[in-house]
């Protein structure tokens, strides 16, 4: 009996620490909201600037049928038919993709950057291979979506899904078709309410406009991209927010500015930003004359070029010349100020404290990620779901904040190259970081410049968070010094380039229309 | 100032011999076995999924651990134990990384292991036997940050079934089986990769079946204990590490390994032992290709509490 007893116990105590170690956590893979009430519907959004078009009605949309019309009775009829049988799965994917789908379409992208974010390894002999985009499985595959791959890739998408965005509010307000679910008091809405005319649909253009983007971009992925759109267009019919003509319209404007995006990335010098290994030798030998130093990749088996010395060279959105908005240069070799940093990494490194551990980590961001352009987007999506934007909102948030990133990003590509700064690794005998140190000069800041600039754009777009995201866009700065990777000078000169380089795309963003 | 109780005497039994929460030992009651040991490993290649490589970034990798255990006979037939292990890593220079290594207490754990049958059968004696464990970070080490974290970050709950049987030469085999339950560990970052996107800190740490097998021989009068060990390590689930990329806790690991130990029992010394052991990884899947050799003290004693001694001390 006794004994009895004592083997309940045991299994109690057993049944107690199990359920206590595996107590689900709750790991979302996208971030967790819900269709809503838009806080505003800017009627006005039609007329105003676009990126890349020249007006919202620059791709003509034809009048929709009536909606009194047999034909759009009979679209209307096919609509509840579909609805009356809706499976599980699909009730599931409305729930997903909700009446703000951009969001959803940049956490695929950011999705893809982390899983092509793989630098190559070397080969048995010693060479690296590159990602080759005719050959896209490679291996290696294509692309390395590293951080000037990744806020390429999302730039182009958000300016499309915005053009696209301008060119459906323009129509949607010029014929006034309401959407179904206002028709017919039969047809429940899946998500919250607005009074926003269906046609074209604004789902239709970003799912088309994200998936031609992405596939571009991500060429493995096409079959998968294929796969989400279709379900997306699914869930916005099944959503009781479009009939089938909303979406066809929709469709057409996304191919239309994808086609305008792509074919302005396809010549924008991207493809000639990684260079051959004597076009990188001789701008290291330029360096070298003219400051008298130059970054050594330190990698066993050292990778004979640097990442994209011609990124420099990218068209920029919102700038004419990349030297204009060239930093001062760095410290001389043997000057008080390196020699001081010198200190002050070697103190962090050697006094790491959890802080700082927490910080490094925290904004690393680095390879099998999404990057620090994505981080940022991940902090967008965020705020635009908190403050409750409307779709042309929305994908007017991306686009400025990705413009500016990449802008940014180009900026500071031209620094890295034109100072080819070392990295401390490179200076301090027998340092030891706990950050990966990559493969490109130190001399400004990647994190720093993508950062201040990202944070720029949301300052202005949420006044009410602009202290916030400046701290963190300061603390993503400092977090590559307490890694061990950068210099504190790339990261505070980093932080003063990215926002003025923001600057530039912000006062674009003040005359669009959309602040009047 | 209060005096313990407790007076400390070498016991002359034979039962001197209980040792680690997988083992088929078992200690007397009142008796306290320590082992203090330590354990040198190091590896050049690691399984990336199933391909097995090297990385001149991290170049060879050393994790050197210091290993202090107790083990407390409760009973005759349930011991107790606890362990702290610190662990220490690095790469050997020149490496492609620069990284840091790390080192600081990695779990501490806590075991109970009941016997609740020991009966000659055939030619010999079999012996079953039952291991529940548990162990969870001491410190707040970073469990993200592989080749050199100094372990999972999570905590586990283990549940063993041991089996061995005894010829009267002495000579044993023993088989075990046990399933790991892990928790999730909590990285520095709040969104990382594992065939698809995650937005949390929180990795879940993949839960495991281990098993062994292991020969083993008495020798000098039950002074010295050979042991041929063979193991393995499967998680239930989990994701391979990328194309030259990072390790991290969520991978889905395997391992198969060989072993052999040495253990000799001091007669001069009542109650002092030395063990030396030496493991290889054969196959893996995600898993360093470890070697590791291992020299360690064991000091057994009986403890015999005597009330009169307390009430002097008052």
């Amino acid at each position: 009996m006794k004994k009895m007893r004592n083997n309940i116990t045991i299994l109690l105590l057993t049944a107690l620490v199990i359920s206590l170690i595996s107590c689900e956590k709750d790991t979302p893979q996208y971030l967790p909201y819900e269709g809503y009430t838009y806080a505003e519907l800017n009627t006005n959004g039609g007329d105003w600037v676009p990126v890349l078009q020249s007006s919202g009605d620059a791709i003509e949309v034809t009048a929709p049928s009536s909606t009194d019309s047999q034909e759009y009775q009979d679209e209307l009829e096919e609509l509840k038919a579909a609805m009356s049988t809706m499976t599980s799965d699909q009730r599931k994917a409305i729930k997903y993709w909700t009446n703000n789908p951009a969001i959803r379409w940049n956490e695929i992208a950011l999705e893809l950057i982390a899983k092509y974010n793989l630098i190559p390894g070397p080969n048995a002999d010693g060479t690296y291979t590159l990602p080759n985009p005719s050959n896209p499985e490679g291996p290696p595959a294509f692309p390395f979506a590293h951080p000037p791959y990744a806020c390429r890739a999302l730039a182009y998408m958000s300016v499309a899904q915005f053009d696209g965005l301008i060119s459906a509010w323009h129509y949607k307000y010029e014929y006034n078709r309401p959407a179904p679910f206002q028709l017919d008091e039969t047809i429940d809405y899946a998500y919250g309410e607005n009074d926003l005319p269906s046609y074209p649909s604004d789902g239709a253009v970003v799912a088309r406009a994200s998936r031609n983007i992405l596939s571009a971009m991500f060429p493995l992925e096409v079959e998968y991209l294929q796969k989400m759109e279709e379900e997306h267009l699914e869930s916005l019919l099944l959503s009781g927010g479009n009939v089938m003509s909303d979406i066809t319209a929709g469709l057409e404007i996304g191919d239309a500015v994808s086609e305008t995006a792509l074919t302005r990335a396809s010549n924008d010098g991207m493809k000639n930003a990684q260079t051959p290994k004597a076009v990188s030798d001789s701008i290291k030998q330029a360096a070298y004359d003219r400051f008298g130093w130059a970054w050594d990749n330190l990698e066993i088996p050292v990778r004979p070029v640097g990442l994209t010395p011609l990124f420099s060279k990218v068209t920029m959105w919102s700038i004419d010349d990349v030297e204009s908005v060239r930093p001062i240069p760095p410290p001389q070799l043997d000057s008080q100020e390196l020699l001081d940093d010198v200190e002050l990494l070697k103190d962090y490194a050697k006094n790491m404290t959890d802080e700082k551990r927490r910080i490094a980590n925290f904004w690393q961001d680095g390879l099998g990620t999404y990057t620090p352009p994505g981080h940022w987007n991940r902090i967008a999506n965020e705020f635009m779901v908190e403050y409750k934007l409307n779709p042309l909102q929305t994908t007017r948030t991306l686009a400025y904040m990705n413009m500016a990133i990449m802008d940014a990003g180009i900026s500071c590509w031209d620094a890295k190259y034109y100072y080819h700064y070392p990295r401390p690794i490179q200076l301090i005998e027998g340092f030891e970081t706990i950050a990966g140190t990559p493969n490109f000069p130190s001399y400004t800041s990647g994190h720093s410049v993508f950062s201040a600039a990202a944070s720029e754009v949301l300052a202005y777009v949420f006044p009410n968070e602009a202290s916030t995201v400046r701290a963190w866009a300061e603390e993503a700065a400092i977090s590559r010094v307490y890694g061990g990777i950068h210099w504190s000078f790339d990261a505070t000169v980093g932080t003063d380039q990215g926002r003025e380089v923001a600057q530039y795309t912000i006062d674009r963003a003040k005359a669009d229309g959309a602040d009047q | 100032m209060r005096l313990l109780g407790i007076v400390i005497a070498i016991i002359t039994s034979e039962a001197l011999h209980a040792q680690t929460p997988s083992d088929g030992l078992m200690m007397p009651s009142k008796n306290i076995c320590v082992l203090f040991s330590y354990d040198m490993g190091t590896f050049d290649r690691y399984w990336e999924g199933s391909y097995l490589r090297s990385n001149e970034t991290i170049a060879t990798v050393d994790r050197n651990m210091v290993l202090p255990m107790a083990a407390i006979g409760i009973l005759d037939n349930l011991n107790f134990y606890v362990s702290l292990p610190f662990i220490s890593t690095e790469s050997s220079e020149p490496n492609g990384g620069f990284f840091t290594g790390a080192r600081g207490f990695q779990d501490i754990g806590f075991a109970l292991k009941y016997r609740p049958i020991r009966t000659d059968w055939g030619p010999g004696r079999i012996s079953f036997l039952g291991t529940a464990g548990f162990s969870t970070p001491f410190t707040n080490y970073l469990s993200d940050y592989r080749p050199y974290s100094i372990g999972a970050g999570a905590p586990e709950f283990s549940l063993r079934a041991i089996a061995q049987y005894e010829f009267k030469n002495q000579l044993y085999f023993r088989a075990s089986a046990a399933h790991l339950w892990r928790g999730y560990t909590e990285a520095e970052r709040d969104y990382y990769y594992n065939d698809g996107s995650y937005y949390t800190a929180w990795m879940d740490v993949p839960n495991a079946w281990t098993y062994e097998t292991i020969l083993g021989k008495w020798l000098f009068d039950t002074s010295l204990k050979l042991e041929l060990s063979y193991s393995s390590l499967t998680s239930t689930s989990g994701d391979d590490i990328r194309a030259y990329n990072a390790a991290q806790p969520t991978n889905k690991v395997e391992v198969d390994r060989l072993g052999f130990s040495a253990q000799y029992y001091f007669k001069s010394i009542k109650g002092l032992g030395v063990v030396a052991y030496h493991n290889r990884v054969i196959d893996g899947r995600n898993a360093p290709k470890m070697s590791n050799t291992g020299f360690g003290l064991t000091y057994q004693f009986s403890v015999i509490k005597k009330q009169t001694d307390e009430e002097n001390a008052q």
